[in-house]
């Protein structure tokens, strides 16, 4: 095994906080083939010892931290995407709730745009509620006077 | 004399068309009051609430009679905006500024979120293009001829292209045929005619026509308030759509 001359990828990083496994990627050639393999090793193992020996230390760990920084950073913006996923479709479905309720016949008849405009600008189901009843009630009260 | 500015939104073909255009008019009256808005639809959706608007011009059930409405306008400066638009912004008063020297104006299409649009790249005559502009909203001033001209040949081209009496050599057409950008696109880009209309794109692009897609797949806002925001999902919801 020590046999074969590897060479280390520069992207290694500790699996654990305790520097006992190491993720590491080698490269070596077998006759005319180029052949990569993807390593787990724990402390004690030989070809733990080459890599460390190779890469160095400080660069695994300084690897180590850039890429816990960098997965933090994706999964905040992965995050980010699945709230902006959620608050898009919540947006939509109140656009679809409002313009089902501007379809209330006496919503539709009434002329009463200060409310209408209020219940365009509703930000939840509950306050675009609030406003239908509203203009209903002022229709009401206008066809009774 | 000072030019007629107005809002133009047209409802055809589909009944919930009717409604959100009357939804887009009244957003558009709550942030700017004085505002000047024509509604094109088909006499047989009128049910009353048509009264919100200054202008009322009668279409054909036309899948795509927005052109016809754009080219019809009363105005000498005309905003076009898709019905299943919504205002959000007192800026919409300001969008006749925007055209700044230009004939037209539209919302770019921008290559970073290509991922979102219905379709991409295309060939025309083996050469790989894209759609620019997106036609969802469009500033234009028919005191140019030229412009009256371009809307014409944008109505009259997309109705031989829907009918399938025109076919360009583009690829997929099969993907294209039906979009009224592919008339857009080849129009500005491959018509002598218009290779000198001045047409650019919104400054602040997505204040003026942002889709919800922009914020959920790539977290992107303007600079400023959103002045307009397109949604599609109700249009989508009228099952009478052929």
């Amino acid at each position: 095994m020590t046999d074969v001359k590897r060479t280390w990828l520069k992207n290694a990083f500790w699996e654990t906080p305790t520097k006992e496994l190491l993720n590491a990627i080698s490269e070596h050639k077998e006759g005319f083939k180029d052949v990569r393999q993807v390593h787990k090793l724990k402390r004690g193992d030989p070809l733990f010892d080459e890599c460390v020996e190779e890469l160095t230390l400080e660069f695994i760990d300084k690897n180590t931290d850039d890429r816990v920084n960098r997965k933090f950073k994706e999964q905040e913006q992965q995050r980010q995407l699945e709230i902006n996923k959620r608050k898009a479709q919540k947006l939509e479905e109140l656009f679809n709730y409002k313009l089902e309720t501007f379809e209330i016949e006496d919503i539709k008849e009434s002329k009463n745009r200060i409310l209408k405009s209020k219940l365009r600008r509703s930000k939840s189901i509950p306050e675009v509620n609030l406003y239908a009843i509203m203009i209903i009630q002022d229709k009401l009260e206008n066809e009774t006077e | 004399m000072k030019p007629s500015k107005g809002y133009l939104v047209v409802a055809s073909k589909k009944p919930n068309f009717y409604s959100l255009a009357i939804n887009c008019i009244e957003s558009i009256k709550d942030y700017y009051p004085d505002a000047k808005c024509c509604l094109v639809t088909e006499e047989k959706f009128l049910d009353g609430r048509e009264y919100v608007a200054d202008d009322l011009i009668f279409c054909d059930d036309h899948y795509r009679a927005k052109l016809w409405g754009m080219a019809n306008s009363p105005y000498d400066i005309t905003m076009y905006i898709d019905a299943d638009a919504e205002i959000e912004h007192e800026d919409i008063a300001t969008v006749f500024d925007e055209l700044d020297g230009n004939d037209m104006m539209f919302h770019e299409l921008d290559k970073k979120y290509n991922k979102v649009y219905a379709v991409k790249y295309f060939t025309y005559e083996n050469v790989k293009e894209y759609y620019t502009y997106c036609g969802g909203v469009c500033l234009y001033d028919m005191r140019n001829p030229l412009v009256k001209d371009f809307m014409n040949d944008w109505n009259d081209l997309f109705r031989k292209q829907y009918s399938r009496e025109l076919i360009l050599p583009m690829d997929p057409w099969q993907l294209l045929w039906n979009f009224d950008q592919t008339t857009l696109w080849y129009l500005l880009n491959k018509v002598d005619k218009y290779k000198n209309i001045k047409v650019d794109s919104f400054k602040d692009n997505l204040r003026w026509n942002y889709f919800p897609h922009y914020e959920r797949f790539f977290n992107v806002f303007p600079k400023d308030p959103i002045i307009i925001r397109h949604y599609s999902s109700y249009a989508q919801k009228d099952k009478s759509y052929a």
